[in-house]
């Protein structure tokens, strides 16, 4: 292919750059490692401990054939991407407010320390019976663990923000809110990016754990019904897919600080 | 704009404790016009002194002034550029933006903003960089983006604390003859913070030499009467820099011992 050719030359589209070269060696890399797999799986292993992949690949089938695949996928991502996206924005104006104002900081400080170790799943029983068995408890989890994480990547960046930056911008005549409009928040971008991209993984890990314990849809709950049934294939659908859910939200992530906000994020969005 | 400072002291201030005096005593007046260089050795309090200048501290006794008024706080009236390549860009801006920041805080309309952005960066030959990052810059170019980014606003005074001390012997002089022309095109009052006496020597009309601290003062000062661009082999030259060695020694060998 005539794309692959060319790796050096800077990739115009998102799409076309996952044909280049050092994609396909990734690309390359994976069809063995699965191929490692299938054989091992077939000649060395009980299969009830390690199925096969295209066992594996044969129960998502089967999964899709039952409505039940898109259905499991569309709701954790919902639950993820929403609670990860409304805890964020939570979560950045108090990070600027906590890393602006030292009052700001010495009042709310104290409980976001003691809070942010206080994991989620500790709090599970106690969202449902404050929020109910619905959606909203566990939107809130999500906001719970992602807001954290986003606020204290959030003051950190605030905090770093180099006082030459701010001396220069008063030489231009610059107020107080222009100075953080114009020259805090644009230099707290990078870490706010890095926060949420963390706070993304964590999301991945609360809701798991929630709807394993509370919850009639999505893929920890057909992780952990799948044992019931001891469907073992199923099971490790559930696993692929957060794997794959994962990489592919942190993707679309990265592409979003290099594409859409690149000026802002220019070297955080190069991992 | 002339600038007035009159037994000029200070010492740091954090929550009630005030650290030993930086500077102490200190008299200058700074005329319109002129291209000052404060010299010293390291700690010296010499960018304390332009700090005051510029308004990001206030003298803690004496009384500093810019055409009778007191300084206060950063004005318009007063540019910088920092010593640091990096920090003081803003890295989320091109070199454009970052040379159109203080015009569009200040309220300039688009096309004089353009035009006025234009001319700077063609004073510091940037006009073809306008469209890159900080980051896609040598530390050179990043300096020039600060020269530029003072000159659009027009100041009456420039300030530049070590602005070439990080760079390479080429880049430096090239970028000090690079100034002397701009100063000469465009006037105003300039104070040039050095440690290099040779540098002192290329830019200022009049050199300070500050003694060493704690207490700074003014040791002393010497007027600088050669053309520009300054001549090194001129005996002149070779003279003044070795009067001026020969002080500096002093006050360093004060500190070290």
């Amino acid at each position: 292919m005539a794309v692959i050719d060319q790796p050096n030359q800077t990739k115009p589209h998102a799409l076309i750059g996952l044909l280049s070269r050092s994609n396909f060696i990734s690309i390359v890399s994976i069809a063995l490692g699965l191929l490692v797999w299938e054989v091992c799986a077939r000649l060395f292993i009980d299969p009830f401990f390690l199925p096969p992949v295209s066992v594996i690949f044969l129960g998502a089938v089967e999964l899709f054939q039952q409505d039940l695949l898109l259905t499991h996928i569309g709701v954790s991502l919902m639950r993820i991407l929403g609670g990860w996206l409304l805890g964020s924005l939570v979560a950045i104006p108090l990070g600027l407010l906590v890393g602006s104002f030292l009052t700001a900081k010495r009042v709310i400080d104290p409980y976001i320390h003691f809070l942010r170790f206080i994991p989620a799943i500790a709090l599970v029983t106690l969202f449902i019976v404050w929020f109910g068995v619905g959606e909203l408890s566990k939107i809130l989890l999500v906001m719970y663990a992602t807001a954290f994480i986003v606020m204290v990547n959030t003051a950190t960046g605030v905090g770093t923000v180099h006082q030459n930056k701010r001396l220069a911008a008063r030489t231009f005549g610059a107020s107080t809110w222009q100075i953080f409009w114009r020259v805090t928040v644009p230099s707290a971008m990078p870490s706010i990016y890095v926060g949420m991209r963390l706070a993304l993984a964590s999301s991945f890990l609360v809701i798991v754990a929630v709807e394993m314990l509370a919850a009639e849809s999505g893929l920890g709950y057909l992780i952990w019904t799948s044992k019931l049934y001891f469907k073992i294939d199923w099971m490790f659908v559930g696993i692929f897919l957060l794997g794959f859910l994962g990489l592919l939200t942190d993707y679309a992530w990265k592409m979003f600080g290099k594409h859409v906000i690149g000026r802002f994020v220019r070297t955080a969005a190069n991992y | 704009m002339t600038i007035s400072i009159e037994s000029v002291g200070f010492a740091y201030t954090t929550s009630g404790r005030t650290s030993p005096m930086i500077l102490s005593d200190v008299d200058l007046t700074i005329p319109e016009g002129e291209f000052l260089v404060l010299l010293g050795p390291s700690g010296c309090g010499k960018s304390t002194l332009l700090r005051l200048i510029a308004g990001f501290d206030n003298p803690t006794n004496g009384q500093l002034s810019i055409d009778g008024r007191t300084v206060e706080k950063p004005g318009k009236d007063r540019g910088m550029v920092f010593q640091d390549l990096d920090s003081a860009l803003f890295e989320w801006l091109t070199v454009s933006e970052n040379v159109e920041f203080g015009l569009k805080i200040d309220g300039v309309p688009k096309e004089d903003r353009i035009r006025r952005r234009d001319e700077a960066l063609s004073m510091v030959n940037l006009l073809n960089h306008g469209q890159k990052f900080p980051d896609e810059l040598s530390g050179g170019m990043k300096q020039r983006v600060q020269i530029a980014r003072m000159l659009a606003m027009r100041p009456g005074i420039m300030l530049m604390d070590e602005p070439f001390a990080s760079l390479d012997a080429q880049t430096r002089q090239r970028l000090q003859n690079q100034m002397i022309s701009i100063w000469t095109e465009i006037g105003g009052t300039a104070v040039y913070v050095t440690h290099d006496i040779r540098e002192a020597i290329n830019l200022g009309q009049r050199i300070i030499l500050m003694s060493a601290g704690p207490a700074a003062g003014i040791k002393r000062s010497y007027d600088v009467e050669l053309e520009y661009p300054r001549n090194q082999s001129d005996p002149r030259y070779i003279t003044l820099l070795e009067q001026i060695s020969k002080d500096i020694e002093e006050e360093v060998s004060k500190v070290w011992q």
